[in-house]
């Protein structure tokens, strides 16, 4: 027994020592490894991400602040599977994703990960539960077995009553609820929000925040994009990124 | 990508749910997809209807051209245009032309395999039934004249060589003669006059089939004498009417003489019409100073109405052909405008776990599904353009089974060559891109 428990300290120091305490050190769910991205426009070659090494734990809380060109968007196309790094490697859930054909990328993007777009990004001519089960019907889910989960969803986030709307005929808030809901279809491992409250004014922006909050208390690792300061303090680890490179990554107090 | 992984990744299950997220995308903009669709409609539509009225033209033409006999050549004596010649007959008061007896004995003698002739004159009047009359014709001819030109003999019988080698005064009236003289009465047994002389009814046949075609198109027109006939022995027509014709015309009469004014001889071998014909030619050419008579050959006719078809089917196939390919031009042209306007969808669907080959699909059902609704709308319309056109326009039409099959498969067919193309290309856009448009 005391043997057991000394190793648990054990490996709460290293939690620690990681930066990630209360999560799961053992498998860091996303892990950047010397990622850097280059474009070339006309004949300057741009570095947008510069030797990035990153882990983030299986239950984070994090947000990505930074300068316009500072590689946020960079950053968010990377870790979200749609781009892949000039160099370094990229981690996803274990695998080596950073040379996936785009074939098992889009796979990998429909299983591991949940996209949440400032404007919402919703299919305008399918309705709520149908624009939920987009990713189910990707990974290939029985219509009947979709249609239920998309349905649990919708109704956990308080759209119950709107299942056949289309996009049109609901509030901001409203549509990034549904956006979220569908980030969640698939129970991915790691949830990407860019500028999810970006549209909406502060009221619905705070119902989002809240779902946000409530989210990572359930368990879910989200991973958001933003400039709002304010956004970013509900947060438990925020990194600023500065010139394709991370300045400064810490855990606010809260 | 390849095509064939493609293929492979098409699952049933998949296919009927993007069949149907195809159906609501087209639903979306319904004007737009009736309007892009519309081509493939009047293609398909163009494509069975020409068909079906080609195909009834054609086989009325060869079934009025099978009845003449395509072993048959045809002899027809014509008024010669030549004016000298007629000026100086016209001193002599009666006009003689046409083929004469020299010509059948010649062309019976030299001719090989000519089996039978047909030789016929005609005398045209007034034909009575007591007081009833009718302008008609008397046609003199031989006992196998319904044999050689497949004509039944629909009431009694025909008259018999006896009767023939007799001058028998007996008639077999066609139908239509029969029906105006005696609307009545059973014509068999009675009498029928001409001029001075009476003919008894021995039988009733079919109308010429040829002159039946074109009396239905003048319906109505019931003064019509043609098909009008009395048919007798010819000897018979020679013994009452004489050699010379004379005919009375407001205050002046004319006179002709003409031996035979139609000769059909049959050709005992199918193969061998054409060399007859030759023959026949060159011995009329030789007799004949002017072209007073005019052959016809069935066999010709039929083989030249099969090119003509031939000509017609390809002229057919090229304005579908190109109508088709307009269509698809038009689908494409849109796909290509509906991709450009589906960016951003296209790049959602990539970022939620669409691989290439779930959008190539996804736009490929939708061409697919908008040409095959075109061409079902289109074999719909086809489909009634020939049933208008045989009720109104009274016009044989064939609709083969097998050309609105076609012409469907065709227009599916070309939502998938014209569809690939904006499929592609839908599919070959960079997700970040295609995110990041507005």
């Amino acid at each position: 027994m005391s043997d057991l428990s000394s190793d648990a300290l054990v490996e709460n120091e290293l939690a620690n020592t990681l930066g990630a305490e209360g999560c799961d050190y053992r498998k860091p769910v996303i892990e950047l490894l010397e990622v850097e991205k280059h474009y070339q426009m006309g004949s300057v070659l741009v570095k947008a991400l510069r030797g990035i090494d990153l882990k983030i734990f299986r239950g984070d809380y994090i947000s990505i602040l930074g300068p316009s060109g500072g590689g946020k968007s960079t950053m968010l196309n990377i870790l979200g599977c749609l781009d892949q790094p000039t160099i370094g490697t990229y981690l996803l859930n274990g695998t080596d994703v950073s040379n996936l054909s785009d074939d098992a990328l889009s796979l990998v993007r429909g299983k591991e990960l949940g996209f949440i777009f400032q404007s919402y990004n919703l299919i305008q001519q399918l309705s709520v539960v149908e624009n939920i089960e987009v990713p189910l019907f990707y990974q290939g889910i029985s219509e009947k077995e979709s249609r239920e989960t998309a349905i649990d969803l919708a109704i956990k986030v308080g759209l119950g009553k709107r299942l056949d709307h289309r996009p049109t005929e609901l509030s901001g808030g409203q549509q990034q609820r549904v956006a979220i809901a569908r980030a969640l279809a698939n129970d991915p491992a790691v949830i990407l929000a860019d500028e999810a409250t970006g549209n909406l004014d502060s009221k619905s922006g705070g119902d989002i925040l809240e779902i946000f909050d409530q989210l990572n208390s359930d368990g879910k690792t989200l991973v958001m994009i933003t400039h709002d300061e304010g956004m970013a303090e509900r947060t438990h680890r925020v990194i600023r990124l500065k010139d394709g490179g991370i300045a400064f990554d810490s855990r606010t107090e809260n | 990508m390849s095509f064939l992984t493609f293929l492979r990744g098409i699952s049933l299950f998949r296919l009927k749910r993007s069949i149907v997220l195809g159906v609501k995308s087209l639903w979306m903009h319904k004007l737009r997809s009736l309007l892009t669709a519309l081509g493939i409609v009047f293609g398909v539509a163009s494509v069975i209807a020409m068909l079906a009225i080609g195909e009834g033209a054609s086989f009325e033409a060869q079934q009025q051209i099978k009845e003449l006999g395509s072993q048959n050549i045809i002899l027809e004596s014509v008024k010669p245009t030549n004016t000298t010649t007629a000026g100086e007959q016209e001193r002599s008061l009666i006009l003689e032309y046409g083929l004469t007896y020299q010509d059948i004995t010649q062309i019976q003698a030299t001719v090989p395999g000519v089996q039978v002739t047909v030789p016929s004159r005609r005398v045209k009047d007034f034909l009575w039934n007591v007081s009833q009359s009718v302008d008609g014709t008397a046609f003199g001819t031989v006992p196998w004249f319904p044999k050689m030109k497949n004509r039944d003999v629909i009431r009694g019988r025909f008259f018999s060589e006896i009767e023939m080698k007799d001058c028998s005064p007996v008639c077999v009236l066609t139908e239509s003669l029969a029906r105006n003289l005696f609307p009545l009465d059973e014509p068999i047994g009675q009498t029928v006059r001409m001029q001075t002389s009476y003919f008894r009814v021995v039988g009733v046949i079919e109308d010429d089939p040829a002159v039946a075609a074109t009396e239905s198109e003048l319906e109505g027109s019931a003064e019509s004498s043609e098909g009008m006939e009395m048919i007798i022995p010819i000897t018979t027509l020679e013994d009452h009417f004489g050699e010379v014709l004379v005919k009375y015309r407001s205050g002046s009469f004319e006179a002709e003489k003409v031996e035979y004014h139609e000769v059909t001889a049959r050709i005992e071998d199918a193969d061998n019409v054409m060399s007859a014909a030759l023959a026949i030619q060159h011995i009329l050419e030789r007799n004949h100073e002017d072209l007073d008579y005019k052959m016809t050959i069935p066999l010709d006719l039929l083989r030249r109405a099969e090119r003509t078809k031939q000509i017609f089917n390809i002229v057919l196939g090229s304005i579908a052909a190109i109508s088709l390919l307009v269509g698809g031009i038009g689908i494409m042209n849109i796909m290509l405008a509906t991709v450009t306007e589906r960016t951003r969808e296209i790049g959602i669907r990539r970022a939620l776990g669409a691989k290439r080959k779930d959008i190539v699909m996804q736009f490929l059902i939708e061409t697919v599904i908008l040409s095959g609704a075109g061409g079902l709308l289109g074999v719909g319309v086809g489909l009634a353009i020939p049933l208008a056109v045989t009720h109104f326009a009274n016009m044989v039409t064939i609709i083969q089974f097998w050309a609105p099959t076609l012409a469907f498969t065709i227009s599916v067919a070309i939502g998938v060559l014209f569809g690939i193309y904006p499929a592609f290309r839908a599919a070959g856009m960079n997700p970040v891109e295609a995110l990041r448009h507005e």
